[in-house]
């Protein structure tokens, strides 16, 4: 735990530094998780923010210090969902257009190198948010904190509050669904980094 | 042959998910940050206190107009002799026995021949 839980009863009191410090520990990790849960890096911030603005309103809530992680990261993703749902994907933005996409990916091959690293990167999140887009806004983000935060599924259960076995199913479904989506676009697809 | 192929697809799409995870690079925080969160939660709070303050008037509200109504209620009429009576007084009183049109013995008329 980043902070102690001292820090959080002070600001369960109403202590604004306390509550600050709170924020500015975990600020960093919160919005990795949340750029890798929506894949848009321009509202991260609003997203971060409503979810520290949940966290002031529900810390007098909290009792114990071992379940303040589990339940920041619920809040976490419970606002990237809320997010994702309400910008629901382009209907543009298909499947399949990321052969396409990956192909483009691979001829990126203008500009300097850290230009095409971010064309690199930019085209993996889009092809990823695209594949992503095959399941729902709730097996998205379980898939994302399973697949790529790396979450065990002891952690998924605390912040879920769902049976593990339940999890498994649902994950299993939800990769399913990813893969055949992956296997059906990626035939001609490549994923080569510039410069391979 | 599908088995090989979809144990290849699994591999690739870890490290897909893997090349997603480096893709995704934290941005960084702006200066804005905490003023903006501060301010929007200022702005909550200041929704919530006129909710508050809104539901607390119309709750106050309600429990003086129910007060009303039961002192309303309870107040004497000015008549209350008027429930008191039963229908078949009040019909007596309205129509009593001396009335002649009720009262009165039918009269007949015999002296015309023609009937």
């Amino acid at each position: 735990m980043l902070v102690d839980f001292d820090l959080i009863k002070r600001a369960q009191a109403g202590d604004s530094a306390a509550f600050n410090e709170i924020v500015l520990a975990y600020r960093k990790r919160i919005m990795g998780t949340i750029t890798r849960l929506i894949a848009r890096p321009e509202d991260v911030e609003d997203v971060a923010q409503e979810v520290f603005l949940r966290l002031y309103f529900s810390l007098d809530q909290l009792r114990t210090a071992e379940v303040f992680e589990p339940w920041l990261h619920r809040l976490t993703t419970n606002a990237a969902y809320d997010y994702l749902r309400k910008q629901r994907r382009r209907q543009e933005f298909r499947m399949s257009d990321l052969s396409e996409q990956q192909v483009v990916m691979a001829d990126a091959s203008a500009g300097g190198k850290v230009e095409q690293e971010e064309q690199y990167n930019k085209r993996i999140r889009e092809a990823v948010d695209a594949l992503l887009s095959s399941v729902s806004e709730a097996d998205r983000t379980l898939l994302v904190m399973k697949e790529v935060e790396g979450f065990s599924l002891k952690d998924l259960e605390k912040i879920y509050r769902v049976n593990e076995n339940a999890l498994k199913v649902r994950l299993f479904r939800a990769r399913q669904r990813v893969l055949k989506a992956f296997g059906q676009q990626n035939q001609g697809g490549t994923r080569n980094k510039p410069g391979e | 042959m599908m088995d090989r192929m979809r144990g290849n697809d699994e591999e690739r799409l870890d490290a897909l998910f893997r090349a997603y995870r480096n893709a995704c690079q934290t941005p960084e925080v702006s200066a804005n940050f905490m003023p903006a969160l501060w301010a929007k939660i200022e702005s909550r709070q200041r929704f919530t206190f006129s909710f508050r303050r809104m539901a607390n008037a119309m709750a106050t509200a309600a429990v003086a107009l129910s007060i009303a109504l039961s002192v309303y209620m309870a107040i004497p009429r000015s008549s209350p002799n008027y429930y008191s009576q039963t229908y078949i007084e009040a019909l007596a009183e309205a129509n009593p026995l001396d009335a002649p049109e009720i009262a009165g013995p039918v009269a007949l008329d015999l002296s015309d021949p023609g009937r």
